[in-house]
């Protein structure tokens, strides 16, 4: 499954980022961030007259050595990124697209809390736990 | 790929030029070193032709040659770098010491790049990255599987000094001849056999003979044509004589630093020492001087090192080829370096003068023009013409033959080197190496055209034969010349590159070759802006193997980036970080922080903390190791600072001294405390100092509420019921609570506190010292003095939150503002010892501003949908003129008291200012809890000792009258203080009794005084001085009390004296102490009440022991009658049960009693009007009046209003010791017959009032209850108790029989009697013989208010019995209540009469 999950504001700032707690977290944060670059390119190449029937999920943007980092932005241009390591062949395209869905969904019910001030990073335990079941299990 | 100053086809060029090889005699040397050059470094700035040049190509064309440029270096034998491509040590030091020295200029333009919302300042060239692959590029070592390296020529030099010089360059020619076909030398690489030698003859203008070099040279036109030879003359002047004169140096920029550093130390000429010496010693004693040099070689030899060409260089890792013995024995014989060299060493070309540099340029033109390019057209008509001859072959045929004939083709495995690398080696003089030999002369003679194809064709055929070092060479050099043709026929070829790249790094392990070709394709692709695929070979590029390389190449890949149409800003900024790693792995610590600095301008405040923090502390970590503490503490202090919002306040311009602002330790600014007014003595002896306000205490927002509340009371109080409009609370702790908008008030010569709360957000502990205030003082009058400030010793601050307190003593008045904190900031070395390890370690001293934030605003619209916050003045007090300052002390306070309990203790007030007070009261939550004696009646002065506690009774000594104390008090809690004069003079002090009565509920009592005072001169402030004490109270006594009214007509002589009705009171006594406090026995000493209507009148008690004593029965049953009396004052009357009888209305008893009562009577008075207002309001304009009426009347004729005080004495054990315990109970009694306890009036009072949103409704029941109207009329049977009758003489007996009517209200009554005997009830049906009223048996009467009327009635008896008279029924109502019906009144109790039968 997947070693970080990220979920970044429209304005290209971080709402949440969590990573495989063993590995180098800076890293990941390195690697989403440079991520980015890769998502508003593939935005941009849409063009602007089919942003309203534009799939949400961006594929892979770029493989590293070690990772895999794909991409996927809503229509409010909240980006998610999840990065997978490049061994886990057995990975299919589709358990990413399900995976983004799902993360969608929790994004959106964290959103949709009242008490959730839009703009601030997320710091819902459902939201949480929801990622944690995403991840691998550092063991 | 960052901008570069030469074009892509210059660096192309550049890239790959003819190599000139150089062998100079040692005559020779001595010419050109007087400019401190060798020959080749002489002619190196001059080696770029300026003028074209001209030749045919094997077509016959004639091709113009442009900028040329060749490359003149001396012959080195040694291999430079080692063919497997892995550069050695030095090198690598080299190319790194390149990277160094090149710096970007401070300051230097950088250009802004606009990418989204990212402005960024980048440098827009990397002169270092240039000079690097310049560098890098020169040192490529030649390689046998091309031929670009591989010298076309050889220049010959020869002094004119020397004795024979035709002689010499017969020597020289064949040295050279040697040194290419001997096979001694595997370097230098030889393009063709026969190279091009051309014999120079160097002229030293200064010195020589010029005739004789001219003839010399003439002889040499015969010898060897006139193309084949030169005559160079140099050194026009001497060196000393042309100092003064500016010649330019173009040396300079061509010269290394190392390489000049090296230079100095060691003037060896050219490698190739040929003197004759050396030449025989060489041939004859290579081995013996092998051994003897080895220890030599690291001393001698690395310093040499540097000599010719500065990247030429290793440390020689095998033993030293027969040149380098021979140098080394050259060396040995030499004199040692000159010092003067070091002098020169900055000049060269001293002795040279424009003309000079004029003749240098021509040579190289003349043989270049005419020595060198006629040569290579030569070689490269005869190479085409052999292969031309070849052409009938077909190339696969060709093949073909080779496998079958195996043997000559066959590549041969090489023994050396290239054995694990390439796989395959051509022997020199195999076809496909021709063809390729032809591809590069073609090309370095700019015949790009031929060389593509050449190059195509060899590619081919290396692919072929599997040779794959040699066909990414020619995919290489294919690759360059397709881009290089004029007119690009063919898009250039990328795919070859990244083949040729590839095959050179994961086929032959030569990362040289790859990185050169990387460099080459990266180049071509960012002129055809093709970016991204740049970025890619160059990422590509980086390895582990060297740090140097892989920082360069991920810089350019992040250039790269940035320079992309849609430029992938945080790509770059990824890049540089990972360069900057690189860079600070490989030692470069400026490019490091550079590339930081860059990639900082990207990741700065979006948000990316983890990424920002990291960068933030590499730069601070680099700064730091650089030097530059400015940069690595503004690098910290993000850190430290970046999660807490920046708050942007106003800088205050002063105090701006040089001191550092400290980011360390965190200051918690909000929640800084501040507190006015001095240190109080705690106790002095027995006395115990009113708690006041400390900074030890804990806010507490309900307690500062009630503080408020009653600071307003005694304001209230002192300035008659009024609390003026601009009254604020006292505060003397200032938080982040407590209402901070205004200017606190500061007293002079009265210290203010601060304290700040220090946060150590890191795992090192810190310490402080020397902690000082930093503030500033606006005079606002007076003289003087300044305030003089005073630290708060050292504060260690370790690891969490720590505060530290600090005084500030003003001594003027003026407007004073707290800017923040000085300090020393030191770290411990290793363990919390602290203190002693401050003095020796280094320490900062720095200052931090304490800037408070506000709280924030939310009143109006505009302020709640925007975050604004209000100012913060707490640590700007206004420091006021001197104030009176009390201080309170208590004595003999206790701390535990029973129930009731009556207590004196001692107050004492002192005045510890200069200025006089006055006005001096009390407000406390509890005021029924204490009094005050008189200052006059008692004895303060003498401090009674506990055991004359009996002395001291509450009950022997006469308080104040209760006039003066009681009534006299103004608000609610507050009591005026009897002071003497009512002043307290500075430096006085007094000593009041105080009496306490401990608290009616059991349980610990928290009670709060307020002690409010003011400046006794004009326009004096207020002060208040608060106090808290505990008291733990136990129970004692409960007390019930009912009130019965008696049935008992009033006595005659009684209502002669008003009383007209009398009831009777029930006292229940119970002890319901739990007899842990040591109380033996309670007696009860007195019973007084006080009413304004009754009181007591006598004990009716059946009891006997008057003393009664109940230590065994705890419930006891008193009776008292207690008769009314109509007057509008309080009375007190007095009973006593035991000996003595106390005045209870001149004791403290009075006191307790009224402060008591106050409260329950203020309660009582609203309630009252609001229910006559409810009734008003529900009933209408009608009759309202007569309702107000109704509610009024009944109730006033159930209402008593009778308080029983009970005194009681206890006995208390106490450390073995008898002590007696005085105290007394209230029972307020206030409706008939309705039980009253001394322990539950507390809880009445504090019923709770229910909230309610909607306006209430009137209640239903708007008339006074049946209850309440049942006690209109007091009935009253007036008849003999038993009454004989002879019923044989007469069987009917008449009995009369006195009803007494009397109206207990104050309204007129309508008053029906009815006499008619109605038995409802089965129980009165069995009373034998009934009796029956005579005469008129219905009446109907009015009764005034309060009037008593008599009905006579007769009573007719059949029988001699028992007989209840009580049957009249008595109906009552209002009398102007028309509507109303009457209401059964009360049935009067059993009345029975006994007939007696008297026969």
């Amino acid at each position: 499954m997947a070693v970080c999950i990220a979920v970044i504001a429209k304005e290209n700032y971080p709402l949440y980022i969590r990573s495989v707690p063993i590995q180098n977290e800076l890293k990941f944060h390195y690697t989403v961030h440079t991520s980015l670059d890769v998502v508003e390119e593939k935005i941009s190449a849409v063009g602007k007259a089919m942003a309203d029937q534009r799939e949400l999920y961006l594929g892979l943007l770029y493989p590293t050595e070690d990772y895999k980092v794909y991409g996927y932005v809503t229509n409010s241009k909240v980006k998610f990124v999840i990065v997978v390591d490049s061994s886990n062949t057995s990975l299919r395209d589709n358990e990413i697209r399900s995976m983004f869905r799902k993360l969608h969904n929790s994004f959106t019910d964290v959103m949709c809390n009242p008490f959730y001030n839009p703009g601030d990073t997320i710091q819902s335990k459902a939201f949480d736990s929801m990622v944690t079941a995403m991840m691998v299990q550092a063991s | 790929m960052a901008q570069c100053v030469q074009s892509v086809q210059e660096f192309i060029q550049d890239s790959f030029v003819p190599m000139v090889a150089v062998l100079c005699s040692e005559d020779a040397e001595k010419v050109t070193r007087k400019n401190n050059l060798n020959f080749s470094e002489l002619l190196r700035p001059f080696c770029r032709l300026t003028s074209e040049g001209h030749m045919r190509d094997p077509n016959n064309q004639v091709q113009v040659v442009k900028n040329l440029r060749i490359s003149v270096n001396n012959v080195v034998t040694r291999p430079s770098v080692p063919a497997s491509g892995v550069p050695g040590h030095a090198h690598r030091r080299l190319l790194s010491e390149v990277v160094l020295t090149c710096q970007p200029a401070e300051g230097g333009v950088a250009n802004v790049i606009t990418a989204g919302d990212y402005d960024l300042n980048i440098s827009a060239t990397t002169p270092w990255f240039e000079a690097y692959r310049e560098s890098f590029l020169q040192s490529m070592p030649a390689s046998d599987h091309e031929f670009l390296n591989h010298y076309l020529a050889c220049l010959l030099v020869v002094s004119s000094s020397e004795a024979v010089p035709v002689e010499k360059f017969l020597k020289l020619s064949q040295e050279q001849h040697r040194i290419q076909h001997s096979g001694e030398y595997t370097n230098p690489k030889w393009f063709i056999p026969n190279t091009l030698k051309y014999y120079v003859l160097l002229h030293d203008m200064s010195q020589g003979d010029e005739q004789r070099a001219d003839s010399v040279y003439e002889d040499m036109k015969q010898r060897y044509g006139a193309q084949g030879c030169y005559l160079l003359k140099v050194n026009s002047r001497t060196a000393a004589a042309g100092a003064d004169e500016q010649i330019p140096d173009p040396w300079s920029q061509y010269l290394h630093k190392s390489s000049l550093q090296s230079q100095d130390q060691y003037e060896d000429p050219a490698p190739v020492v040929v003197n004759d010496t050396a030449v025989e010693n060489n041939v004859g004693g290579t081995s013996e001087v092998d051994g003897h040099d080895s220890e030599e070689k690291d001393g001698v030899l690395v310093n040499s090192l540097d000599n010719t060409h500065p990247l030429q260089l290793d440390t020689p890792s095998d033993p030293p080829g027969s040149l380098d013995a021979l140098r080394a024995v050259a060396v040995e014989t030499k004199p040692p370096p000159v010092a003067t060299g070091m002098a020169a060493a900055t000049s060269h070309g001293a002795c040279l003068t424009l003309n000079d540099h004029d003749r240098i340029r021509l040579f190289i033109q003349e043989f270049t023009f005419r020595g060198l390019l006629p040569h290579i057209e030569k070689n490269i008509r005869q190479l085409n013409d052999q292969l031309v001859s070849r052409k009938g072959l077909s190339r696969s045929l060709f093949s073909a033959t080779k496998k079958w004939f195996g043997g000559g083709k066959v590549p041969e495995k090489s023994i050396a080197e290239l054995k694990n690398t390439s796989g395959l080696l051509y022997p020199p003089e195999a076809p496909e190496l021709q063809i390729r030999k032809m591809a590069d002369l073609c090309f370095l003679v700019q015949l790009y055209d031929l060389a593509y194809s050449c190059y195509h064709t060899a590619k081919k055929d290396f692919l072929s034969d599997q040779a794959m070092l040699y066909a990414a060479g020619a995919l290489e050099m294919a690759a360059v010349s397709a881009f290089l043709q004029v007119g690009a026929p063919r898009p250039y070829p990328a795919h070859y590159m990244d083949t040729a790249i590839q095959t050179y790094r994961d086929v032959s392990m030569n990362m040289v070759l790859a990185e050169r070709c990387a460099l080459l394709s990266a180049e071509v692709l960012k002129s055809q802006a093709k970016y991204s695929d740049a970025a890619t070979l160059l990422i590509k590029m980086t390895s582990e193997d060297s740090d140097l390389r892989s920082a360069l190449l991920l810089e350019q890949a992040a250039h790269c980036f940035i320079n992309m149409r849609n430029p992938m800003v945080r790509k770059f900024a990824f890049h540089m970080i990972l360069a900057g790693h690189r860079f600070s792995k490989a030692g470069q610590k400026r490019h490091a922080l550079r590339c930081y600095c860059q990639a900082m301008q990207v990741y700065k405040g979006k948000g990316w903390s983890l990424a920002e923090d990291h960068i933030n502390f590499t730069i601070g970590r680099q700064s730091f190791t650089l030097r530059q503490p400015e940069n690595a503490v503004t690098a910290f202090r993000h850190i430290l600072t970046n999660d807490k919002n920046p708050i942007t306040t106003l800088k205050q311009p002063f105090h701006n001294v040089a001191l550092p602002q400290l980011p360390l330790p965190c200051i918690n600014s909000s929640a800084t405390r501040v507190y006015f007014g001095h240190e109080r003595r705690l106790a002095e002896g027995e006395k115990q100092a009113a708690t006041h306000v400390s900074l030890d205490q804990e806010f507490d927002r309900d307690l500062a509420a009630m503080w408020q509340d009653l600071e307003e009371q005694v304001v209230a109080a002192a300035k008659r019921g009024v609390v003026p409009a601009t009254f604020q609370p006292t505060q003397c702790c200032l938080n982040s609570q407590t209402d901070n908008l205004r200017f606190p008030l500061a007293v002079v010569e009265e210290p203010i506190i601060v304290e700040v709360v220090f946060r150590n957000p890191l795992k090192v502990p810190l310490v402080l010292s020397d902690l000082t205030l930093l503030w500033k003082f606006t005079l606002k009058d007076f003289n003087r003095p300044q305030p003089q400030e005073d630290s708060v010793g050292d504060v260690v601050a370790i690891s969490n939150e720590k505060d530290a307190r600090l005084k500030l003593l003003p001594h003027q008045t003026g407007q004073l503002n707290i800017l923040g904190l000085v300090y020393n900031l030191a770290s411990t070395s290793s363990t919390g010892d602290t203190t002693i390890n401050t003095a020796e370690g280094t320490s900062v001293r720095g200052r931090q501003d304490l800037e408070i934030q506000g709280p924030r605003l939310n009143q109006t619209k505009e302020e709640k949908t925007s975050v604004s916050h209000g100012p913060d003045r707490r640590l700007d007090p206004t420091i006021t003129p001197p104030m009176p300052l009390l201080e309170v002390f208590f004595l003999q306070f206790p701390t535990a008291l029973l129930c009731g309990e009556i207590r004196k203790a001692y107050v004492e007030f002192c005045n510890v200012s200069r200025v006089t007070l006055c006005g001096l009261r009390v407000a406390s939550t509890h005021p029924d809890f204490f009094t005050f004696g008189s200052s006059s009646l008692a004895t303060p002065l003498t401090p009674l000792s506990p055991t004359s506690f009996e002395n001291c009774s509450a009950y022997k000594t006469l308080a104040t009258p209760p006039g003066v104390s009681g009534a006299g008090t103004g608000g609610k809690g507050v009591t005026e203080i009897p002071l003497g004069e009512g002043t307290l003079k500075p430096g006085e002090s007094t000593q009041l009794p105080l009496w306490l009565r401990g608290p009616d509920q059991e349980g610990v009592h928290e009670i709060h005084f307020l002690f409010y005072y003011e400046s006794a001169e004009k326009g004096g402030k207020i002060r208040v001085l608060r106090h808290t004490v505990f008291i733990c109270a136990s129970r004692s006594l409960s007390v019930r009390a009912t009130a019965c009214r008696s049935n008992t007509l009033p006595e005659e002589e009684e209502r002669k004296e008003g009383r007209n009705s009398s009831m009777l009171v029930f006292v229940d006594v119970e002890n319901i102490n739990s007899s842990e406090a040591g109380v033996r026995e309670f007696h009860i000493a007195q019973v007084s009440s006080s009413s304004k209507q009754w009181r007591l009148h006598k004990c009716i008690n059946p009891a006997e022991d008057k003393e009664s004593l109940f230590s065994l029965m705890p419930v006891f049953n008193f009776c008292f009658s207690v008769p009314s009396k109509a007057v509008e004052k309080y009375t007190f009357a007095d009973l006593s049960l035991g000996n003595e009888l106390i005045i209870t209305s001149t004791t403290p008893c009075a006191d307790f009693f009224f402060r008591r009562c106050q409260p329950l009577e203020s309660l009582r008075l609203p309630v009252a009007m609001e229910t006559q207002g409810r009734h008003s309001r529900s009933q209408g304009v009608g009759h309202g009046d007569g309702a107000k009426d109704i509610a009024g009347v009944v109730r006033k004729c159930n209402e008593v209003e009778l308080d029983i005080i009970i005194l009681w004495k206890a006995f208390v054990v106490e450390d073995n010791k008898q002590v007696i315990l005085e105290g007394q109970l209230h029972v307020a009694l206030q409706t008939i017959d309705k039980e009253a306890c001394s322990m539950t009036q507390k809880e009445e009072a504090q019923e709770m009032v229910l909230l309610k949103f909607k306006p209430e409704l009137p209640p239903p029941m708007t008339r006074p209850s049946m209850e309440q109207l049942s006690h209109l009329i007091k009935t009253n049977l007036h008849y003999p108790e038993s009454y004989s009758h002879p019923f044989n003489q007469k069987s009917l007996c008449m009995v009369p029989v006195t009803l007494t009517l009397s109206n207990c209200s104050l309204a007129q009554v309508d008053v029906i009697i009815d006499l008619r005997h109605k038995t409802t009830s089965p129980e009165s049906l069995e009373v034998h013989g009934s009796f029956t009223w005579l005469g008129q048996t219905q009446f109907k009467l009015q009764l005034r208010a309060q009037e008593v009327m008599r009905v006579q009635l007769r009573a007719c008896f059949l029988h001699a019995g028992v007989y209840n008279l009580g049957t009249p029924r008595v109906f009552a109502k209002l009398a102007d209540q028309g509507a109303m019906c009457e209401t059964s009144q009360q049935t009067a109790t059993p009345a029975l009469i006994i007939i007696i039968n008297s026969t």
